[in-house]
C-alpha cells in the first residue's frame, strides 16, 4: 500500500456556513497503480490532488503515506516527505520563466542537496530521455505548450519520486501533444511510477488503470482498492 | 544553488528594469552619504591615536571664573609643570612645551633666510616620550641644553638642502636674527594624523632666551597664556579624579589676594587627548586650520546620512511587497518542488544583498562627486583614497550587510509567506505585503522630505535676513587694508593714507584699529561710577580716527566726535549706554569711565552697530582715539577706504595702484585688501555651509520619495488597468479618473505635511533661539513647502495616471 486516506473532510467556512471541499472521503492507492480522477469543474479534483500532495490541509480523517501518519506529521516533516517522494505536474506547467528548461530541471535537485557533478548527470539524462537536449537552454516562453509540458513532467520526475501527481496535465494541450504525454504516462507508470491525474477527459482517463468518479467532494461509487 | 540564486535574480533585475533603477538610485544616495559622512567620522576620529597609551594622556588646561562671566585658556601658568613635577602623585610623564611663532630662520651658512616657517615648540625630552616620533639622527635628550634645535626631515631638508639626516646634526640656525640653535636630532614626519603641527622642537632651556623669556624667568603663577602648555600621561590604574583633586589643591594655593577678594577663581581641568581635535573652545596648535567638524555637527550628517539610507531601504520595501504577486508564482512552484521557507528567505536576501552591491558600485562614483561638491566641509587631509583604508573598506561591507537586511528582510517574509496551493489556484490577487505599512512607510519619507523642505526655507530665510539686516554702519564700496604687525609703524601708515588718498577712484581714507565688524576683538574691564555704585562691565574697545567715524557713517544719538586723533575721549555705543544705567544718551555725555586707572569722559553716542554677526547680541563697545600713543605704540594699523563705485564695474585697477603706493611703504609685507561686505558674508559662512548642506539633503530626499512614489504609481495604475477601462466606458472624463487615481497617494502626502510641519516648526524655532536677531517663523514657509511638495506628487502621479486614462478602453479591456 502506498497511500491510504481515511474518511477525510475538508471544508472552508463562507458567511457562517461549511462548504465542504472533501467529504467522507476514502482512496487506498498500491504501489504502481495509474488513477484517473474525474469529475466536473468544482468537484474537488485539485483539492484532493493538492492533499495527496501534502500541499494542503484537511481537517478531519486519516492520511497514511507509505504506512506513515502524515495526519500526524509537522510542517517540516510533511515538507521532507513531498520533497522526496511526491511530484507534481500542473496543467498550466508553472515553470519558473526566469529560468532555462535545463535550470528549471535542475531546481527540485538543488532542494535536494545532489552533488552538482550528480546534478549534471540526471539532467542530461532526463533531457536525452525526452528529446529535449535541443532545447536545454531555452526560456519556457519559447517553447510550445507540449513542450512546456514534456519539461513540466521531466522536472517532476528529476527527484525519482514515488507518487507522480498530475493536475489535468493535457489541459492546455491539442490532442497530438496530450496523446504524447499519455503515452508517456503510461510508459513511466509501467517502469513502476504510481501515478494520480486528474481530468475532464474519458480519452485520458482511459491511459489510467482505474478511473474514480467525483462529485461535490465525494466520490460517486465506492473505489475498489 | 549559488549560481541558480545569482541567475535568478540577475535575471530579475533585469526583468523590472524601472524598479532597479529606482531601488539602485535610491539605494546608492543613502550608501554615497554613508560613505562620505562615514569618511568624515571615521577620518576625525583617528587623530592623534598612534601615540603609545594615548588613553591616559591629558592636557591640563586653565578655566576662569567670576562674577561677570567665565573663560577657558588652553594653556596654564608657567610654574605649573615644575609644580607638577615637584607635589603631584600618578602621573607617569610630564610634559610642559612653550608654542611660539618665530618669524624668521635663517640658515648662516647659506644665507638663507625663512620668512614665518611655521609653529615651533619648545620642549624637552619628555615630550618625545608623551608622543610617538621616529628618530632618524639624534636622540631626545639632545634638547637637554639651550639652544638646540630638533627638525623634522621635511623642515631639515629645507634649512639644508644638500644635506642628509646625519650630517644636519650639528648644523646651526638662526631664529628672529638673535636665537641660535645647533641641529640635535631629525624626526619623521608623525606617521598618523596628528594635531601636533609642529616640525621645530627648540630645547627648553632656549625659552629663556627669547622675548617671552622674562616670563619663564619670573614663574608668575598670575598670568595666562596659550602657548604655555602642559600635557601629562597618567600612570597605569591612576583615577583621573584623583588627579583633579592635586590639581584643584595647587589651584586652592596660588589663589592671590585679589582673586579672593572679588570672588574669581582658577581651576587646572583635565582634558582628555582624543577630545583636543574635536574641542573648537579649547583649540589645536595649528590656528589657520579649519575647526573641526564639532561632534554635534557630525551627529547632525550623520542622521541625514541614516535619513536617506532608510528613504532607499524604504523604497526597496514598498517597491518589493507592492510586486509581490510578480513573484508569487515562482515561490510557489519552488515550494511544491521541496524549498524550505528558509532557502527562499535566503534567495531573497540574496538578490536584495546583490542589488545593495550594484548600489554600491554606483555610490562609489556618487561619493567621488559628493566629497568634491562638500569639499568645504571637509579638513583637507581627507580625500577619495581614503577609502582604501582597512577600517573603511569594513565599515562600508557591514553597512551593505546591514542595508540589505533592512531593506530586504520584510519583503522576503512577506514573499515566501505564500501559501503554494493558492499561488498555484491563482488566488493571489490578494494584497501582498500589508498596504497599511506601506502607507506609513509612504508617509515617513514624505515627511523627511517636507522637513528638509521646510527646513531649507527657513534657513535659506533666516541667512538673506541676517545679510541684509542694518549693520549700524556703511558696509558697501568699503575697503580695508592691514598694515603688517611687526613692523608696523604710525609714520609709515599715516605716509601711506596720504599716498592712497591721491588715488582718484579713492573718495575718502582713514587710519584706525579693526573696522567695526570683524573676527578680533580687544576687550577691557570698564569701571563706571553712578551715585556711588561701581558698575563694572567689559567693553569692547575700538580704535579709530576722526575720519573713520564719516567713512563708516556711524550715527550720532548724542554728542561729537573725539577733538583729536590722541585725545582719550570715549564714544560709547547703546549697549554701553544702558549698562551704564542711562535711557537718554545725552544724560551719558561728559560722565567718566574709569579704565587701567583713568578716568576719561564719554563725548558722544552712536547708535547700536553690529561687531560680528547678527547671531550674537550687540555688546557694549566704545571708539577711542589711538589711546596708547603716549607709550609709543599706535592702534591705527589699518587703513579704511571709501572706494568711488568704477563706472566699467571693474576694481581691479584701483586695487592695484593702492597695491603699488602699499609696496612701496611696506616692499616686503604681503598685500591684502579686505571689502567690508565679504568679510560680513564671511561671517555667516557657517549658516551658508548649512543651508547648502540642508539643500543637498532637500534635494536627495524628495528625488528617493518621488522616485517611490512613481513606482508606486505605476504599480497602481497597471493593476487597475481594467477598473479604468470600465469607468471609461461608463463615462469617467480624463479628471475624474485622474483623481480616483492619485487621491490615496495625495492622503499620505498630506498626512505627510501635517507631521512635518510641527516637527520642523519646532527644530527650527529652537535652532533660531541661537541668534539674537531672528527671522520670523513665517507660516508662508510651511504652505509654500506644503504646496511645493504636494504639486510635485501631483506632476508625478498627473505623468503617468493621465497615460493611462488615456488609453482607449477598448485595448486595455481586451488584455484581459
Amino acid at each position: 500500500m502506498l497511500l491510504e486516506l481515511n474518511n477525510i473532510f475538508k471544508w472552508v467556512t463562507q458567511g457562517g456556513n461549511r462548504v465542504f471541499l472533501l467529504k467522507h472521503l476514502d482512496l487506498a492507492v498500491e504501489q504502481g497503480d495509474f488513477l484517473s480522477v474525474m469529475g466536473p469543474s468544482g468537484s474537488g479534483k485539485s483539492t484532493l490532488l493538492h492533499v495527496l500532495g501534502m500541499l494542503d490541509d484537511f481537517n478531519e480523517g486519516e492520511y497514511y503515506f507509505q504506512g506513515e501518519p502524515v495526519h500526524g506529521f509537522r510542517d517540516k516533516q510533511r515538507a521532507r516527505f513531498q520533497k522526496e517522494h511526491i511530484g507534481f505536474v500542473f496543467q498550466a506547467y508553472h515553470l519558473i520563466d526566469e529560468l532555462t528548461v535545463y535550470e528549471n530541471i535542475e531546481t527540485p535537485l538543488l532542494y535536494q542537496k545532489v552533488s552538482s557533478s550528480e546534478r549534471k548527470a540526471l539532467v542530461a539524462d532526463m533531457l536525452d530521455r525526452f528529446g529535449i537536449v535541443g532545447k536545454k537552454d531555452l526560456f519556457p516562453a519559447q517553447l510550445s505548450g507540449g513542450q512546456q509540458q514534456l519539461v513540466g513532467v521531466a522536472r517532476a520526475l528529476i527527484g525519482k519520486p514515488r507518487l507522480l501527481l498530475a493536475d489535468e496535465p493535457t489541459g492546455n494541450l491539442n490532442s497530438r501533444q496530450s496523446r504524447e504525454i499519455m503515452e508517456l504516462f503510461q510508459e513511466l507508470n509501467a517502469e513502476g511510477t504510481t501515478i494520480i491525474q486528474a481530468t475532464h477527459s474519458e480519452t485520458n482517463a482511459a491511459y489510467g488503470s482505474r478511473t474514480l468518479h467525483l462529485l461535490d467532494g465525494s466520490w460517486t461509487s465506492t473505489p475498489e482498492p | 544553488m549559488f549560481r541558480n540564486y545569482l541567475k535568478i535574480a540577475l535575471r530579475n533585475l533585469l526583468r523590472n528594469k524601472l524598479n532597479t533603477g529606482i531601488n539602485i538610485i535610491s539605494l546608492a544616495i543613502g550608501l554615497s552619504a554613508s560613505f562620505v559622512i562615514g569618511l568624515m567620522v571615521y577620518y576625525d576620529l583617528t587623530f592623534d591615536t598612534y601615540h603609545p597609551d594615548s588613553g591616559r594622556v591629558y592636557r591640563v588646561t586653565s578655566r576662569f571664573t567670576s562674577p561677570q562671566d567665565e573663560f577657558v585658556n588652553p594653556g596654564v601658568p608657567i610654574p605649573l609643570p615644575q609644580a607638577a613635577r615637584e607635589e603631584m602623585t600618578g602621573l607617569e610623564i610630564v610634559a610642559g612645551f612653550n608654542t611660539v611663532d618665530l618669524h624668521k630662520a635663517g640658515n648662516p651658512e647659506s644665507g638663507l633666510d625663512f620668512k614665518d616657517p611655521g609653529p615651533q615648540v619648545f620642549a624637552d625630552a619628555a615630550y618625545f616620550k608623551l608622543f610617538k616620533y621616529d628618530w632618524l639622527a639624534g636622540t631626545p635628550e639632545g634638547l637637554g641644553e639651550p639652544y638646540r634645535v630638533v627638525l623634522t626631515r621635511e623642515r631639515a631638508a629645507r634649512y639644508f638642502p644638500e644635506l642628509n639626516p646625519a650630517q644636519t646634526l650639528g648644523k646651526t640656525l638662526v631664529y628672529n636674527d638673535s636665537i641660535p640653535a645647533t641641529v640635535a636630532g631629525i624626526v619623521a614626519a608623525p606617521q598618523g594624523r596628528t594635531d601636533l603641527v609642529f616640525e621645530e622642537f627648540l630645547s627648553s632651556g632656549t625659552f629663556q632666551k627669547t622675548d617671552r623669556g622674562h616670563y619663564a624667568i619670573a614663574a608668575d603663577w598670575g598670568s595666562t597664556n596659550s602657548s604655555d602648555q602642559l600635557f601629562v600621561r597618567l600612570s597605569p590604574g591612576t583615577d583621573p579624579t584623583a588627579v583633579q583633586k592635586q590639581l584643584d589643591r595647587i589651584a586652592k594655593a596660588q589663589e592671590s589676594d585679589y582673586d579672593r577678594q572679588y570672588n574669581h577663581h582658577r581651576t587646572f581641568e583635565l582634558q582628555p587627548f582624543s577630545d583636543l581635535h574635536f574641542n573648537s573652545e579649547l583649540q589645536t596648535f595649528d590656528n589657520g586650520r579649519q575647526p573641526a567638524t564639532s561632534r554635534p555637527v557630525l551627529t547632525g550628517l550623520g542622521c541625514i546620512a541614516l535619513f536617506l539610507l532608510l528613504l532607499g531601504c524604504i523604497n526597496f520595501i514598498n517597491l518589493s511587497t507592492a510586486q509581490a504577486d510578480q513573484r508569487a508564482r515562482e515561490i510557489g512552484i519552488r515550494k511544491t518542488l521541496g524549498s524550505s521557507k528558509k532557502q527562499l528567505l535566503l534567495q531573497f536576501l540574496g538578490e536584495t544583498f546583490l542589488l545593495t552591491l550594484l548600489a554600491a558600485l554606483l555610490s562609489i562614483v556618487l561619493s567621488y562627486f559628493l566629497l568634491d561638491t562638500f569639499a568645504e566641509f571637509l579638513p583637507e587631509g581627507l580625500h577619495f583614497g581614503n577609502f582604501r583604508e582597512t577600517p573603511v573598506m569594513l565599515f562600508a561591507g557591514a553597512l551593505l550587510t546591514g542595508v540589505a537586511l533592512l531593506a530586504g528582510f520584510y519583503p522576503a517574509l512577506v514573499l515566501t509567506r505564500f501559501q503554494p496551493v493558492r499561488v498555484l489556484k491563482n488566488q493571489v490577487v490578494n494584497t501582498p505585503g500589508k498596504p497599511t505599512l506601506r502607507r506609513i512607510l509612504t508617509v515617513f519619507q514624505f515627511a523627511i522630505a517636507q522637513i528638509f523642505i521646510i527646513a531649507t526655507l527657513l534657513v535659506g530665510k533666516q541667512i538673506r535676513y541676517m545679510q541684509n539686516k542694518d549693520h549700524g554702519f556703511r558696509t558697501d564700496a568699503i575697503a580695508y587694508l592691514h598694515a603688517p604687525w611687526h613692523l608696523t609703524s604710525l609714520d609709515k601708515n599715516e605716509r601711506l593714507a596720504r599716498e592712497i588718498a591721491k588715488i582718484p577712484q579713492v573718495r575718502a581714507v582713514a587710519l584706525g584699529g579693526n573696522p567695526p565688524a570683524s573676527n578680533s576683538s580687544s576687550t577691557s574691564t570698564a569701571v563706571f561710577f553712578r551715585d556711588s555704585t561701581e558698575i563694572q562691565s567689559p567693553l569692547q574697545m575700538l580704535a579709530g580716527s576722526r575720519e573713520y567715524y564719516d567713512l563708516y557713517n556711524f550715527e550720532f544719538l548724542a554728542g561729537r566726535k573725539p577733538l583729536n586723533d590722541t585725545i582719550l575721549e570715549y564714544v560709547i555705543n547703546e549697549a554701553y549706554l544702558h549698562i551704564i544705567g542711562f535711557e537718554n544718551p545725552e544724560d551719558a555725555l561728559n560722565q567718566n569711565i574709569r579704565m587701567n586707572d583713568e578716568n576719561r569722559p564719554i563725548v558722544g553716542v552712536v547708535r547700536d552697530f553690529n561687531p560680528r554677526t547678527a547671531a550674537a547680541k550687540i555688546g557694549p563697545i566704545a571708539i577711542m582715539p589711538d589711546w596708547d600713543r603716549s607709550r609709543e605704540y599706535s592702534r591705527f594699523n589699518f587703513i579704511h577706504l571709501d572706494l568711488k563705485n568704477p563706472g566699467d564695474g571693474s576694481l581691479s585697477p584701483t586695487i592695484s595702484a593702492i597695491e603699488e603706493r602699499y609696496k612701496e611703504v611696506y616692499p616686503d609685507a604681503d598685500f591684502e585688501l579686505n571689502f567690508m561686505d565679504e568679510t560680513i558674508a564671511g561671517f555667516y559662512q557657517d549658516e551658508r555651509s548649512l543651508a547648502k548642506l540642508l539643500g543637498w539633503a532637500m534635494g536627495l530626499s524628495v528625488l528617493i520619495s518621488c522616485l517611490g512614489l512613481l513606482g508606486l504609481v505605476i504599480y497602481t495604475t497597471n493593476r487597475r488597468t481594467k477598473e479604468i477601462g470600465i469607468r471609461k466606458v461608463l463615462g469617467a472624463s480624463l479628471a475624474q479618473l485622474g483623481l480616483l487615481l492619485s487621491r490615496d497617494f495625495l492622503v499620505l502626502v498630506g498626512i505627510a505635511f501635517l507631521i512635518a510641519a510641527p516637527l520642523a516648526g519646532w527644530g527650527l524655532y529652537s535652532w533660531l533661539q541661537d541668534y539674537a536677531y531672528r527671522t520670523e517663523l513665517s507660516w508662508w514657509v510651511f504652505i509654500l513647502s506644503g504646496v511645493g511638495m504636494i504639486a510635485l506628487a501631483l506632476l508625478i502621479m498627473g505623468l503617468r495616471t493621465l497615460a493611462v486614462a488615456r488609453k482607449n478602453p477598448v485595448e486595455s479591456l481586451r488584455t484581459e
